[in-house]
């Protein structure tokens, strides 16, 4: 009974815990107050097991030296890798965390030695690391796959690894000097760190198996078989540039495929190398390419280079000659490789054109992987891995969300995610416990998170989403707009099957103020593609050739997102025509050629490659179900840019642009007819508290000539005039306003306007 | 029984306490004879590195083409001698131990199987002529320990010793006395101290 | 064993096998005496580096710290040694020197005689051809040697110290002179350890000890 009470007590107690006694470091002493020991039925000595969030470590039970209870200090000798003892600052130590532990004399234990470099190995023979690694573990309590830490002056060793003990049979137990002990290996610092990071989780990929599977061949294949390429007299590759934009996860890549391969990975970050003492860069890479040279002697060893562009910029380019100092050297080191180490050199950047090309040439870096902006699929995958750890809704839709997301990145997706899990935490209030996260937090989140490659693009446009609906009249050119550009965005598979090719480009033109601009919106928000709009005013620029490398630029981000839509809003501003002789060679001339080339597409750069090279195999059966299958199809098809330019003044366009494959389809937006106007009436005053009087039929048939904004604009002066002359407190607005603002207000188009417009491109 | 048994536990660790002091006198001495050995080997570390600097060819032992490979032989051989005194005065330093790691690993035995007799409550007792059961045993291994740790330095930088490996040759000295504890020394002799009035009884 | 050689009994070898044995235990007098020697020009020479290093240096008392008198090692900085003043450390130096030069004297004469034993040796040797002809005798003086092996280890034995002595002479000459602390500490080394008598020449006169019978 007394036993019981006594359990009863121990259960709740709390223990307040102190760092270790100064004389019981090493010792692998726990001290814990003696009654509480005897209701733990522990005695001098016992071995336990204490567990704490940070780990365990085995211990054995003393009394503490004042007899106090309510205390507890332990020396973490023998812990799990990585444990770090809790702080006092943390809660209190609950006893239920000590257990005592049957800990027999060993037979065997399978050890490794972690040694601070590998002098040691050559120092001392096997023989005499293993009598002394047997001398320090005797007498000391072990557990598998725990570190011993040895004090600072035990010599060259830090830890001992204990990989198992007895074999396998028992977890724990005494080394005595009758255990057998057996060293399975002797490993540096370096490595013992990275073996124990391999046995964490390791991070998912989506969307790359691809590129990962091509790295991993090109790490696996000098690293494993270096004997077996040279009896081929091959040279092995022994350095990758990887090239992509920011975010696509080139280092994330590095680090999960050389955790993969279980290779040792040393990282140079450009920056942190340059040093501000003549010479301290140079010195500081050679020391890098010297720590992985030491590290291949143990085993596969990665030495990656992020941010390579900072470290090595064109040595022409830069007349800064610490610079090209920091690059010679960088060659030198590189080509000092294939003579001594064994290890792969990869390096990362996301302007290849910055880089000396010195490097760019076999026998440096020998292969370049590109990774470009994730295309719908890899987007799906990345969303799939990205989601595993999030508790997900039903309702949300992957494939859907993969299609909204063009121009994301990883980066972006992860943020993405992170964002609408954020929405989740805060929408769900205090008390409920449905933290599952739905598609409409996505939908939130997704206004908040831009794709980062449109990110200080000159072509982003905030741009509220406009429904079809939400225009009125122009059902013709409507459909028009649909067909040349929703359509094919949303159904690639339908005209692939009937063999149509898309145009590339669309020119509107019409009167001002009959919603062009606004139409465009509607398109793109309806194909959920990325939408750039550029107008003259942001292209120019008052240095030479800016204009153009804006333009380039834009056409480039366009790309990187494909499907897009880029909309050149008063083109004719932009461009002019080359024929106008008094402007030959201006700005005009010059940005309208950039633009002929961008329309015509002369092949994309290499590094703007996204995805694996697919073709459509209709026979080849499809696994997945209906929508992925869509979904295949969407990719392939759609990976080109969506021209569409705006103008009322097309008579004066270059008619190079409006040739078959460049602006191939071009739609008037004309005026709007009765028809129409009374449509844009109606959506006009939706939100208008009429008058029964008020006739929008009559309204439309006198108002012929106006455009869409002038119709805006007269229901608005209405509503404005009704509340000057009644009163603010007025509810209604009468037909008698209307009437009276239609006297006073001019058409914007005229006749003349309306017949030039229309005939100008017949006659063309 | 209880009392039989406390006495008996009691004989263990008065013995284990006379090994101790046996083991401390004769651990010193061993010691402070291995003093001039370790001290010559730092002097033909600085001897042979001298030999290594010195381009005899610009000297007047010019004369003696073969002076520094044989000056170096003997060198190297007296090297030799001086490590050769010294492991056996590491296998004394071994002796010693393994006496006092008997002794010891006896006494906690008794304990471990009277540990139904000898409950926390007894074994924290200290009393005017004894200090507590669990007091000694803890000195006894702490006092184990020091000894092991302070043994397995010391072999250990004689088997990591290269002759050819100069600078560690001419800091053997400094890191063999670096080895000594002040503390570790004073908690052997507090330890000693405060039993010889149970050691007496 | 030879009946009539037996190298227990002297009373009975005469002649050359007499003098043989007799040279035999010289080598290993001259040899101990050389040892001692040897030693104690250490000693003195420690004290003259010491000096000289004293000298150079008037400001730090010693210029090599941290060696202690060893059996082995040599003491370079023994600052009890080290007089303070600078007229007293003059004079000191020179009766060291002159102690020092006193033993290479000695030595120098102790290779003198190692000279004439084998002189000796080659006069007996000559003495055999001349008896029985240029194969020598028919069975050895003593158990397996022939004479003129005698004459070989006397004359290697003999050139080991004379190259010792020329190396000690020059030590001598030039160890006052040497203000280098690395090069001093070349020439106390080469002192101590005299490289030019190698473990060869330890077993040369135990070999010869035996032959002889002064071992057994």
């Amino acid at each position: 009974m007394a036993t019981d009470a006594k359990t009863m007590f121990t259960m709740g107690v709390e223990l307040q815990l102190l760092p270790c006694d100064p004389q019981d470091i090493n010792t692998q002493r726990c001290r814990i107050g003696p009654f509480l020991m005897t209701s733990l039925r522990l005695n001098i000595g016992t071995p336990v097991l204490i567990s704490t969030p940070g780990g365990s470590c085995l211990c054995t039970a003393w009394p503490r030296r004042d007899l106090a209870e309510g205390y507890f200090q332990f020396d973490p000798k023998c812990a799990t890798p990585n444990f770090s003892s809790p702080t006092r600052e943390a809660s209190p130590f609950k006893c239920q965390n000590i257990r005592p532990l049957n800990c027999p004399k060993l037979k065997r234990v399978k050890v490794n030695v972690v040694v601070k470099s590998t002098e040691l190995k050559k120092r001392m023979s096997s023989l005499l690391i293993h009598d002394f690694v047997k001398e320090i573990l005797s007498g000391v309590h072990v557990h598998e796959r725990h570190v011993i830490t040895l004090s600072s002056f035990e010599s060259e060793m830090t830890y001992i690894y204990i990989e198992n003990a007895n074999s396998g049979s028992t977890k724990a137990g005494l080394v005595t000097e009758k255990t057998c002990v057996e060293i399975a290996g002797v490993i540096t610092v370096a490595e013992h760190r990275r073996r124990v990071a391999q046995e964490s989780p390791t991070m998912s990929l989506g969307g790359m198996e691809d590129v990962y599977a091509s790295l991993k061949e090109l790490i696996h294949l000098p690293l494993f078989y270096p004997k077996t390429l040279s009896k081929l007299g091959v040279l092995c590759p022994r350095g990758v540039l990887l090239v992509g934009p920011p975010g696509v996860g080139k280092t994330m890549l590095v680090q999960s495929v050389v955790k993969e391969v279980a290779a040792t990975l040393v990282t140079i970050n450009g920056p942190v190398i340059l040093g501000s003492r003549p010479g301290e860069s140079e010195e500081n890479l050679r020391a890098m390419f010297h720590q992985a040279q030491a590290a291949s002697e143990e085993g596969p060893c990665v030495l990656f280079i992020d941010e390579i562009d900072s470290l090595c910029p064109k040595r022409a380019g830069s007349s800064n000659a610490p610079e090209n100092r920091v690059v010679a050297q960088l060659l030198t080191l590189m080509d000092g490789i294939s003579s001594r180490g064994h290890f792969v050199t990869i390096g990362a950047t996301n302007q290849p054109d910055t880089l000396d090309p010195a490097l760019r040439r076999p026998g440096r870096f020998d292969r370049e992987v590109i990774i470009g902006v994730p295309t719908l699929t890899q987007r799906k995958s990345i969303l799939e891995c990205l989601s595993k750890k999030m508790p997900m809704s039903s309702s949300v839709d992957l494939i859907a969300l993969a299609e909204v997301t063009t121009g994301y990145v990883g980066a972006d997706l992860s943020a993405l995610c992170r964002e609408a899990a954020l929405r989740a935490i805060l929408h769900s209030s205090e008390g409920s416990d449905g933290k599952a996260i739905e598609m409409h937090h996505f939908h939130e989140a997704l206004k908040r998170v831009q794709p980062s490659c449109l990110r200080s693009s000159i072509g982003l446009t905030d741009y509220k989403p406009v429904s079809w609906e939400q225009i009125g009249g122009l059902a013709d050119v409507k459909l028009k707009l649909k067909q040349s550009i929703e359509w094919p965005m949303k159904y690639p598979e339908s005209f692939v099957r009937l063999g149509l090719s898309r145009p590339r480009g669309v020119l509107l033109y019409g009167p001002p103020g009959c919603a062009k601009t606004t139409l465009v919106k509607a398109a793109a928000t309806s194909s959920h593609c990325a939408f750039l709009s550029v107008s003259g005013a942001d292209l120019f620029s008052p240095f030479v050739g800016d204009s153009e490398k804006a333009l380039a630029q834009l056409f480039r981000q366009a790309r990187a997102c494909a499907p897009s839509i880029v909309f050149l809003d008063e083109v004719d501003s932009i461009l002019g025509s080359r024929g106008d002789a008094r402007v030959a060679h201006s700005v005009q001339a010059q940005v309208l050629s950039v633009l002929l080339n961008e329309l015509d597409g002369v092949g994309l750069k290499t590094a703007e490659r996204r995805g694996p090279q697919r073709k459509l195999c209709e026979s080849e059966e499809h696994p997945g179900s209906q929508q992925e299958q869509q979904m295949e199809f969407h990719e392939v098809c759609n990976k080109d840019v969506m021209v569409v330019a705006a103008t009322n003044r097309p008579e004066t366009l270059d008619s190079a642009l409006m040739r078959p494959g460049r602006l191939d389809k071009i739609i008037y937006v004309p005026p709007p007819d009765h028809e129409a106007r009374l449509a844009i009436l109606r959506l006009c005053t939706e939100k208008m508290p009429l008058d029964p009087d008020v006739c929008l039929e009559e309204l439309a048939s006198q108002t012929s000539l106006f455009s869409g904004a002038d119709l805006e604009n007269l229901c608005k002066e209405a509503a404005l005039l009704t509340l000057h002359e009644q009163s603010m407190e007025a509810s209604r607005v009468q037909q008698k306003y209307f009437n009276k603002v239609l006297q006073n207000t001019k058409p914007s188009l005229s006749a003349q306007q309306i017949h030039v417009n229309s005939c100008e491109i017949i006659f063309k | 029984m209880a009392q039989t048994v406390i006495s008996l536990c009691h004989q263990h660790l008065k013995k284990c306490f006379q090994t101790l002091e046996m083991t401390n006198k004769a651990w010193n001495l061993v010691l402070a004879e291995c003093t001039p050995l370790i001290s010559s080997l730092g002097n033909l570390g600085e001897q042979l590195r001298a030999l290594d600097n010195v381009q005899l060819d610009l000297t007047p032992l010019h004369r003696f083409p073969d002076l520094k490979e044989r000056l170096r032989f003997k060198l190297l051989q007296a090297v030799d001698v001086v490590l050769c005194k010294l492991t056996d005065k590491v296998d004394e330093l071994q002796k010693l131990l393994k006496t006092l790691n008997n002794q010891v690993s006896t006494a906690f035995q008794f304990y471990e199987h009277n540990t139904d007799t000898l409950d926390l409550a007894t074994c924290t007792l200290r009393s005017a002529t004894s200090p507590s059961i669990a007091d000694m045993l803890e000195w006894l291994q702490d006092a184990h320990n020091y000894y092991c740790s302070q043994f397995r330095r010391r072999k250990y930088l004689l088997q990591v010793l290269r002759p050819d490996d100069l600078v560690f040759m001419e800091e053997v000295s400094k890191r063999w006395e670096s080895f000594y504890s002040a503390d570790g020394e004073e908690h052997i002799e507090d330890t000693l101290s405060r039993v010889c009035l149970f050691v007496d009884s | 064993m030879d009946e009539n050689v037996t190298p227990g009994r002297k009373g009975n070898l005469t002649g050359s096998a007499r003098k043989l044995k007799d040279n035999a235990a010289d080598w290993h007098n001259f040899i101990l005496k050389w040892e001692r020697l040897n030693d104690e020009g250490s000693a003195h020479a420690t004290k003259i580096v010491n000096l000289v290093l004293s000298k150079e240096s008037a400001k730090e008392t010693t210029l090599l710290p941290g060696a202690d008198q060893s059996d082995t090692g040599l003491s370079v900085a023994d600052t009890s040694s080290v007089p303070s003043s600078r007229t007293e450390l003059f004079t000191d130096l020179e009766e060291e020197c002159t102690k020092l030069q006193e033993i290479v004297e000695k030595m120098a004469h102790i290779v003198s005689k190692m000279e004439k034993i084998v002189s000796s040796e080659k006069g007996i040797c000559d003495l055999e051809t001349f008896q029985f002809g240029a194969k020598g005798r028919d069975c050895p003086l003593f158990l397996t040697w022939s004479t003129s092996q005698f004459v070989d280890v006397s004359s290697r034995l003999y050139g080991c110290y004379r190259q010792e002595l020329a190396l000690k002479q020059l030590i001598l000459r030039q160890l006052a002179h040497t203000s280098d602390p690395q090069l001093s500490m070349v020439y106390l080394s080469a002192w101590l350890y005299q490289p030019y008598i190698d473990d060869k020449t330890k077993l040369l006169l135990e070999s010869l000890l035996l032959e002889t019978g002064h071992r057994t």
